[in-house]
């Protein structure tokens, strides 16, 4: 674990929000997605998962529902709300300004 | 951002905390579940798929808490488990808890009680509708203290010529009658008055405008207070009589509670303002001429200023009156139910609030000190907290809300205390306030407490809190947690020097307040010695008011076996007299003058030293004779015995020599005598004296007169009949005089039961010492606790620096110290913040005594309050030396008595 960087500050938020764009997960599923799809590039922690999932409810950009999981017992699912829609978009512009700018300086410099 | 949603979210996390709770564990357990399913799948052996889920999960616990940190309900969790934690750190100490909150609640109690009384006078708004709108119309005071009052068809030419009001209302106020024995206050209104303020009657009905036309009804409306007092809220009360000037009145309605007609204590009842001969029979046939005080509802839209601009132009433009009667220009009061002049009450008040924080502040000090020292000894604890990882704004947080706790806990014993000082004060003050003359109109009610008084409490609590608190609470958590936690006191927290300062203040306040409990008692105990110079001990005063009543009054004086003497005397004895122009030679002197008959020198004891008195012929007041005091002879004759001059006496007309009447609403018990309401001005024409040139007949010896009350005797005296309309009698009895004074009460109310003031002589000497005995007590009471605070605190400070220090006083006795020395080390401690203290007390009392003393307006003040008092300074002095030498003595014998070896092989 030690061996893998650590994500970005602020970038948790941004990947639980691209995750749920589809459709509605729970938290296991929401970490399992992202290692997955980042080729066990990204390990997400689950002491900071939950309490992320929790804030983003608070702020109303993903909202909550116990449904019944594959496991047959019940299990909260999230799923984005308009701001989060609309926070999500302005969160990868954010990360897109960023990057490209890291990159070009990495290039060029 | 917090929309609908996130509120609820909320709303579900503080108010069914279970439901949430339960949700975030069976998320959390999901979590490990499926990740051991997963691990299962991967062919893990079941017990250990769920070791390492769990493992990978890391602490649940934490996850959960930090969850628990995102709801938003941090704040109200963390003061649940801060008050929590709070409650059983005072069950652990409930006696320093106790302590504090006792300590707190007397301070607060007395600055309560203070705020309670101020409260009912000052912002105590009367209970009328937009009562924002109700202002009187006054011509300004003229620089002698004059004030020319409005009558009634000045009043009634204001209502139909100017458009300033919706409507105004005229009123004569405190109207002092005897009703079957006992004192009633009327307030006499226009007709409109219950229309004007918009108040209904509980009961009955109000006056209606035909109830005030001339020859209308004799009619009352009872006031709550009047019903509750006269009637005992007999509800059957309507259609009963109050018999006034010998006619019988219908009450007729009952006004709510609260409701007080716009003053700031209600009369008994409201009566038309037609029926005023009836009242005050000196204006009858004179109705017209009699001062009334006009409130009106300002116009919506009007500005204060405006209408006044309109009245004053009005006012000028009316052609009646003499140039003396516009001589004012107008002014506007706001009229609410309040003391009119609120900046010169809040003056009064302020040196009293000064003296009652006082007890606040020590006992805050007191607490703060306590607080001090308990912090130091909860280092260890707040050590511990400190080195788990709980950060210093937390447990400053947790410090303060404890401290806020026993804020409260004070603040509701401060209510408590209030009321029972207040409670007991009005019922000693009932007990022992001098009988009959009391205004009727005194309130001696407990002042109500209303939410403005909750608000205040509240106010003041959370200031002696952050006062007492927060040094404290910074204190303690300055603290290194590892040496904490090996038992080692931290250096840096020594608060010697706040604590100094505290007990120097402590000291400093209960000087003030005991050097001015000293003087009020030397001066109380000085004024009952004091001999006003003339018989108090069996002489009574009796005011006729009913003219045609006088004959049968006189008679039924006369004939009381008890009475020995009568005389006659105009103004009474409670009275300002007039004032009279001595023309000798050249030189004009303005001299007070009274009428008296023969007898008035021999009821009172006076002798007269030169000369002789008037003769029983001289009465009818034809004769040209006076008889003038030893002072004023000297005045008037330096070279002569007096004896035999002749010179011109004529009415001083121009001079103000009598002071400005006082407040017409404030409870001011001086100037009682007889139905003389403020407003109503003593028609001018009367007592007549024609100039004449007179002879001195005789001398008397100077009689000083009472000093509190507001008079001075007069220096020229002419003769008069007991029958001569406008006197009062004064008569001397043999036997008990308060027994006297009910006979003759009883006597007189039945020849006429509206009959005036009786009281006896007494009485009104002993009203004398009865305010500064007030002033004793008050001072004594907070003087008594202040030192009782300061010798507390001063105890228990020193008895934990002896417990603190207690190892470097080992080490000294060790070294050889004796036990005088170590006993002298702790008294050191104290010696120079008390010297200081006392220092600080001596020199604003007797500052203060200073300046009072020069300001001209105190004179009266200082002749009674001997302010400079050395005894009284050497007494307290001595008393508060004493008590901090008391408080010292046991912890400096504690530390005498310490084992050396036995503290040193604790370490």
């Amino acid at each position: 674990m030690t061996s893998r960087p650590d994500l970005l500050p602020g970038t948790l938020d941004m990947l639980i929000l691209r995750t749920l764009q589809r459709d509605a997960l729970h938290g296991w599923a929401i970490s399992e997605r992202i290692q997955e799809i980042s080729e066990d590039v990204l390990e997400i922690n689950q002491g900071s998962l939950y309490p992320a999932l929790h804030r983003l409810e608070h702020r109303g950009w993903i909202e909550a529902e116990w449904a019944v999981s594959e496991l047959g017992r019940r299990a909260k699912y999230y799923r984005l709300t308009a701001a989060g829609r609309r926070q999500l978009a302005v969160e990868t512009r954010e990360w897109e300004r960023m990057s490209n700018a890291i990159g070009r300086v990495l290039k060029h410099a | 951002m917090i929309t609908f949603r996130t509120l609820m979210l909320r709303l579900r996390a503080l108010f069914s905390p279970r439901q949430a709770e339960r949700d975030l564990h069976d998320e959390l357990s999901f979590h490990i579940e499926r990740e051991a399913r997963k691990l299962i799948d991967q062919g893990m052996q079941p017990d250990r798929a769920w070791a390492k889920a769990k493992a990978r999960f890391g602490s649940a616990t934490v996850v959960a808490d930090e969850c628990r940190d995102q709801r938003g309900t941090a704040f109200v969790d963390n003061t649940t488990r801060d008050v929590r934690f709070a409650l059983r750190s005072f069950r652990r100490a409930p006696l320093t808890a106790f302590t504090i909150v006792t300590t707190v609640a007397i301070g607060l109690g007395v600055v309560a009680a203070l705020f309670t009384i101020l409260n009912t006078f000052l912002f105590r708004a009367d209970a009328v509708p937009d009562i924002s709108e109700m202002y009187g119309v006054e011509r300004a005071r003229l620089a002698n203290g004059d004030q020319s009052p409005f009558t009634r068809p000045a009043f009634d030419a204001l209502r139909r010529e100017t458009r300033v009001f919706t409507d105004a209302y005229a009123a004569v106020h405190d109207i002092d009658l005897r009703v079957d024995g006992r004192m009633m206050a009327a307030t006499l209104v226009t007709g409109n008055f219950f229309d004007v303020v918009r108040v209904k009657p509980v009961m009955g009905r109000a006056l209606a405008p035909t109830d005030d036309e001339s020859g209308g009804n004799r009619v009352v409306v009872l006031s709550d207070k009047g019903w509750t007092r006269h009637f005992n809220r007999d509800p059957n009360v309507l259609g009963r009589d109050v018999l006034v000037g010998g006619a019988p009145f219908e009450i007729i309605g009952v006004m709510p509670p609260g409701f007080r007609g716009l003053e700031v204590g209600a009369p008994d009842f409201w009566a038309p303002l037609a029926q005023l001969a009836q009242f005050l029979p000196t204006h009858r046939g004179r109705e017209n001429s009699a001062g009334v005080s006009i409130i009106g509802r300002l116009r919506p839209g009007l500005s204060m200023e405006g209408a006044r601009a309109q009245i004053a132009a009005w006012d000028s433009n009316r052609e009646s009156g003499t140039a003396k009667d516009r001589a004012g220009t107008i002014v506007l009061p706001p009229k609410r139910g309040t003391i009119p002049q609120p900046m010169e009450a809040v003056a009064v008040f302020m040196p009293l609030f000064f003296a009652f924080g006082l007890i606040l502040m020590i006992g805050c000090a007191n607490v703060a000190n306590l607080l001090l020292a308990r912090g130091v000894a909860r280092q260890r604890e707040i050590g511990i907290r400190l080195s788990l990882g709980a950060s210093r704004p937390r447990i400053i947080r947790q410090l303060m809300t404890e401290s806020w706790l026993l804020a409260l806990a004070a603040a509701g014993g401060g209510y408590l205390i209030s009321r029972i000082a207040l409670g007991s004060i009005a019922y000693w003050a009932a007990r022992t306030m001098p009988v009959d003359l009391g205004n009727a109109n005194l309130d001696l009610d407990v002042p109500a407490a209303d939410w403005r008084v909750a608000v205040f409490l509240v106010i003041a609590a959370m200031t002696a809190t952050a006062f007492f608190a927060l040094m404290p609470a910074l204190q303690a958590t300055r603290v290194e947690p590892v040496r904490t936690l090996r038992g080692e006191w931290v250096k840096n927290t020594r608060p010697g020097r706040a604590r100094n300062v505290l007990i120097g203040i402590q000291v400093f306040a209960s000087a003030l307040l005991l050097i001015s409990a000293a003087v009020f008692l030397r001066s109380a105990i000085a004024s009952s010695h004091f001999d006003p110079g003339f018989r108090t001990a069996d002489t009574m005063l009796i005011n006729i008011v009913n003219e045609p009543k006088r004959a049968a009054m006189v008679q039924a004086i006369a004939s009381e076996s008890t009475v020995t003497t009568y005389a006659a005397v105009r103004p009474g004895m409670l009275t300002w007299p007039d004032a009279a122009l001595a023309t000798v030679g050249a030189s004009r002197t303005s001299v007070l003058y009274k009428f008296v008959s023969p007898e008035y020198f021999e009821v009172f004891d006076i002798p007269i030293v030169r000369g002789r008195s008037f003769t029983a012929s001289e009465r009818d007041g034809d004769h040209p004779v006076v008889i003038v005091s030893e002072s004023t002879a000297r005045k008037l004759w330096p070279n002569g015995s007096g004896v035999g001059e002749t010179f011109r006496l004529e009415q001083d007309l121009g001079s103000g020599t009598r002071p400005a009447p006082s407040g017409a609403e404030g409870p001011v018990p001086s100037g009682a005598e007889g139905p003389a309401p403020s407003g109503v001005e003593r028609p001018r024409d009367e007592p007549s004296m024609p100039p004449r040139l007179v002879t001195v007949v005789g001398v008397s010896r100077d009689v000083a007169g009472f000093r509190i009350i507001d008079t001075k005797e007069a220096g020229i005296f002419l003769p008069i009949s007991v029958n001569a309309p406008k006197t009062s009698v004064v008569v001397r009895v043999k036997g008990d005089s308060e027994l006297v004074h009910r006979t003759l009460l009883d006597r007189l109310t039945r020849v006429d039961p509206n009959m005036g003031l009786i009281v006896t002589m007494r009485s009104v000497a002993r009203l004398e010492t009865f305010f500064l005995q007030i002033a004793f007590w008050v001072s004594l009471v907070l003087g008594g606790l202040a030192l009782l605070l300061t010798v507390s605190g001063l105890f228990s400070v020193l008895s934990y620096l002896v417990e603190q220090r207690t190892k470097e006083i080992g080490v000294r006795m060790a070294l050889g110290a004796s036990s005088q020395k170590v006993a002298r080390l702790v008294l050191a401690q104290t010696t120079r913040p008390v010297i200081y203290g006392l220092l600080a007390g001596v020199g604003l009392t007797a500052s203060l005594a200073t300046v009072l003393i020069a300001t001209p307006a105190a004179a009266t003040m200082t002749e009674v309050v001997r302010v400079t008092d050395p005894i009284a300074y050497v007494a307290s002095l001595i008393v508060i030396v004493a008590a901090c030498l008391l408080a010292a003595w046991l912890p400096a014998t504690r530390a005498a008595r310490l084992d050396p070896m036995q503290t040193l092989r604790q370490e």
